[in-house]
């Protein structure tokens, strides 16, 4: 296995806020790798650092043996990283297929494939078709006509699902892929992220709060706790770790079934 | 839709062709400024409407070309018309590509609007201090140009012919506008006013977008500026004071932000009112803000949106009796 991202002794702080103390990490390629940890743990803030939405004071983001500790958020896209948000964020005033498209071409055009030139007003057929693809591998097919703003809170999940794929990410980054679903939702995303791993051996980092969903999912887990990592390994090992006993006391981690 | 639509344009295009023929010589000097502020308006609106970018300084770009355009036609530099047009757009693309480097780097919404009120009033009082552009009183009695096409030379010395050579530089314009907002790039900035964050994770440079649509918004305002000057045949500093940046903002909300035409459809209308009520000192205003009161309050989307939502009504009860409706709402841009 190879490291695809690591982090390397990385520090943040908001103002005299100490999020993130020296924290490091690995993910190897291929791997579904889950970073857990009661709210405050700083699990967002290090998605952030990860992705380049935020910058940091110290430490190193090495991404397929490139430094990209200064690189900015459109860049690290361009090199594959792909991510979703806690709370979808979408294009809600055009419809779902068009949320697809921007994002297809997007891709193309950074990627130096082939993509439209702006005076094509209509849409082209193999963008037209990638865009079916990606509607059907989100479940979305029937409703790509429809407004992105009326859909109802699993489908934007969803849809923002798509536009991160419509991306071909190598790596996928998921805060919180299954937040505020109905448990019916939650099986289907848990679904749809394992098959899509399968058929193209994506690695995925993902948070989440959903034991179910990572027990079923991760390959690896980085358990948080007040901006340091105090475990990781695999999920039996997690769950005999003294340290992870007192930080998730009598919670879920424990009586959740595999 | 789609009919009802280019039946709209094609009759509005008609309308404004004819009117040489068929009103007397002030309408027409009116029409014609309506055509210079629908294209100023457009401009302004790819920033607003389509980028999701405010400037509250617009009419400095409408200057810059017009001055250029003015001073070289008075000047008798030599330079073709068609030259000094294509001048006026560069000047404005490169005043817009200085401005925006440095204001879009860190600025967008409240800050860059004042910030591009505040370089606009400059300018203002720059040239109000220019000998060479006539300090307050402005550039006058500016000749009307002569066209050369190479193979033909028309002259548009006569008020008619330079009409008619607005109304097709309108519309070559307006063409190549909504090419732009309705193919892959104007998807971009729409995504980039909805989402920039997101936009930016799609793996787009967002600040260089931005930084594109500024400066082809400069560009399609001075040249609007441009074509102002000869059929003024005077410019002041007035043309760059923020009243008149204000202009395209009124009418793009009257019209409708988001749609493509709500800014000509708004420009129209304001004309309108300015001409029925310009008898009566005060009323303009007085009629202009409660317009614009009534369309925030009642129709956010403007007129068109007005229109757009009673047309779906429409074919929606037309529909309901042969089965369920497959309207799923118009997009955005029209």
């Amino acid at each position: 296995m190879t490291a695809i991202l690591s982090v390397e002794g990385v520090d943040k702080s908001y103002g005299t806020h100490h999020i993130l103390k020296s924290v490091s990490l690995t993910v190897e390629d291929g791997e579904t790798f889950a970073v857990i940890g009661p709210n405050g743990a700083g699990k967002t803030t290090l998605f952030k650092v990860m992705t380049g939405e935020i910058g940091f004071e110290r430490g190193r983001i090495v991404y397929d043996g490139r430094d990209v500790s200064r690189a900015p958020a459109h860049e690290r896209a361009r090199l594959g990283m792909g991510r979703t948000f806690q709370v979808a964020r979408i294009f809600p005033d055009v419809t779902v297929a068009d949320n697809l498209t921007v994002a297809v071409e997007a891709r193309r055009r950074s990627r130096g494939e082939s993509a439209p030139a702006w005076y094509r007003v209509a849409t082209r057929a193999d963008i037209r078709a990638e865009v079916e693809a990606r509607l059907l591998d989100v479940g979305l097919a029937d409703k790509a006509a429809v407004e992105a703003k009326f859909l109802s809170h699993g489908d934007k999940k969803r849809l923002e699902f798509g536009i991160a794929l419509a991306g071909r990410p190598r790596i996928l980054m998921l805060d919180e892929p299954t937040a505020g679903m109905s448990p019916t939702d939650r099986i289907a995303t848990a679904d749809l992220i394992a098959r899509l791993r399968a058929e193209t051996g994506l690695t995925v980092v993902m948070t989440e709060h959903d034991m179910d969903v990572i027990f079923g999912l991760a390959d690896r887990i980085l358990v948080m706790n007040y901006g340091e990592i105090i475990a990781v390994g695999s999920i039996e090992e997690v769950r005999a770790n003294p340290l992870v006993r007192e930080v998730y006391l009598g919670q879920e981690i424990y009586h959740a079934e595999r | 839709m789609m009919a009802l639509r280019l039946g709209a344009i094609l009759f509005g295009a008609a309308l404004f062709l004819a009117l040489p023929t068929v009103s007397d010589q002030g309408i027409v000097f009116l029409a014609g400024l309506v055509v210079i502020e629908a294209i100023f308006a457009l401009s302004w609106n790819l920033l607003f409407g389509f980028t999701g970018l405010a400037s509250f300084g617009h009419a400095a770009f409408f200057a810059i070309g017009a001055y250029l355009t003015g001073y070289g036609l008075k000047a008798g530099l030599g330079v073709p018309f068609l030259g000094l047009i294509a001048a006026s757009g560069l000047l404005g693309a490169l005043v817009a590509a200085l401005t925006g480097l440095v204001l879009l780097r860190r600025t967008t919404g409240i800050h860059l609007a004042i910030f591009t009120l505040a370089l606009a009033e400059v300018l203002r009082i720059v040239i109000g201090y220019s000998t060479l552009l006539g300090r307050e009183d402005g550039l006058a009695s500016i000749p009307k140009p002569t066209l050369e096409l190479g193979f033909a030379t028309i002259p548009l010395t006569s008020g008619t012919a330079y009409y008619y050579f607005m109304c097709v530089a309108g519309l070559v314009i307006g063409a190549v506008l909504w090419v732009v907002c309705h193919g892959p790039y104007g998807r971009l900035l729409v995504s980039i006013r909805q989402d920039p964050q997101r936009v930016a994770f799609l793996g787009v440079n967002v600040g260089r977008k931005r930084l594109q649509a500024f400066i082809l918004s400069g560009a399609v305002a001075a040249i609007a500026g441009a074509l102002y000057a000869p059929w003024a045949q005077i410019v002041t500093p007035e043309s760059a004071h923020w009243i008149h940046s204000t202009q395209p903002m009124l009418a793009s909300l009257l019209g409708g932000a988001h749609s493509f035409w709500g800014p000509v459809v708004g420009t129209v209308l304001f004309s309108i009112i300015n001409y029925l009520t310009r008898n009566l000192v005060g009323l303009s205003e007085l009629v202009i803000g409660a317009t614009l009161l009534i369309i925030v309050l009642a129709a956010p989307s403007g007129v068109i949106g007005l229109v757009r939502t009673a047309q779906q009504r429409w074919s929606r009860r037309r529909k309901s009796g042969a089965g369920p409706d497959g309207d799923e709402g118009g997009s955005v841009r029209s």
